[in-house]
């Protein structure tokens, strides 16, 4: 779900990609949820609402010190 | 007076978020009795690397109508010193306040608007502000906050950008236009389908009820499927 560029953890699939952003946050024990009026997805266990996310202008990144990939 | 009120990167990853901080200087405001407060929306600003925002580079603005002149100050003191008390010390905080019918509102909008697709500087900020007479101040850090803060007035002022805070607390079901309008604090219903205005239809709302800034009113955004309405999406409203 997710690599590791320039030692930045960029999520590989974009962002619209709903359905993958679910999987990755079901399968992350980091999953935490940003406020309310931050999230973009109706699915709470989302990449796209977590709390760790970062925007950038094609993905998201991962600032959760995470000690391996999902 | 007629004064908006805008603060922008006030928190961290761990901390309290902008937007409750934003609610907190209104409820501030309103307890002091010293203008008449409206609801908290959410601006969001350009998304790029060279930006240092913390996780998706937002501000918040209310409006505060109703405001004796001899009160000015002292809203610019409530609002710095809780800015001051809750903003994260690892934030950038900006706060921004400004007397509508004393600016220029169209340079202001279009400086929001670039906010949103161009990488501003402080110095660009600040000289529009001075331009303006608008008080435009940062509380630590970078001060980058002041950017955002001033931008949020802007976009506020243009009435087409942002989602307010907050939902709405209606349960699921099938509720009429009128009813809705006339109990709840939403101005029109929008059909994103069509881009229209509904005037007698039937809403059926599921899920989170979240209202957004069109033309200068308080809109709940609905779409059209088999000829049924229902309230957006999260997914639907991420473009406001």
């Amino acid at each position: 779900m997710f690599e590791y560029i320039n030692d930045h953890k960029i999520f590989k699939y974009g962002l619209n990609n709903y359905e993958m952003s679910r999987i990755a946050a079901k399968n992350c024990i980091n999953f935490k949820a940003d406020h309310e009026y931050e999230q973009v997805d109706s699915e709470l266990i989302s990449c796209y609402n977590c709390i760790y996310r970062r925007w950038k202008s094609k993905t998201i990144e991962c600032m959760k010190n995470a000690s391996k990939l999902i | 007076m007629k004064l908006y009120l805008s603060i922008d990167d006030t928190d961290d990853i761990e901390s309290k978020g902008t937007g409750e901080i934003a609610e907190e200087i209104a409820e501030i405001i309103d307890e002091n009795k010293i203008g008449k407060i409206s609801a908290v929306t959410r601006h969001q600003l350009y998304i790029h690397d060279d930006i240092p925002y913390t996780s998706h580079n937002s501000s918040m603005c209310f409006e505060i109508d109703e405001v004796n002149e001899k009160d000015y100050d002292l809203i610019i003191s409530l609002a710095e010193n809780h800015l001051k008390k809750e903003s994260s010390k690892l934030s950038d905080p900006g706060l921004c306040i400004c007397d509508i019918n004393k600016i220029d509102s169209k340079l202001l909008i279009e400086y929001g608007f670039k906010a949103k697709s161009e990488v501003l500087t402080k110095e660009y900020a600040y000289a529009l502000a001075e331009n303006q007479n608008i008080f435009l101040k940062e509380y630590g850090g970078t001060g980058d906050g002041i950017i955002g803060a001033l931008a949020g007035i802007g976009l506020r002022l243009s009435g087409n950008d942002g989602r307010f805070k907050g939902k709405h607390k209606i349960k699921n079901g099938k509720y009429e236009l009128e009813y809705l309008i006339n109990n709840f604090k939403m101005d029109k219903i929008y059909d994103i389908t069509t881009e229209k205005y509904l005037k007698n239809n039937s809403i059926n709302l599921e899920g989170k009820i979240k209202t957004v800034l069109l033309d200068g009113k308080r809109v709940l955004p609905v779409f059209n499927e088999n000829g049924n309405y229902y309230n957006c999406t999260k997914q639907q409203l991420r473009k406001y």
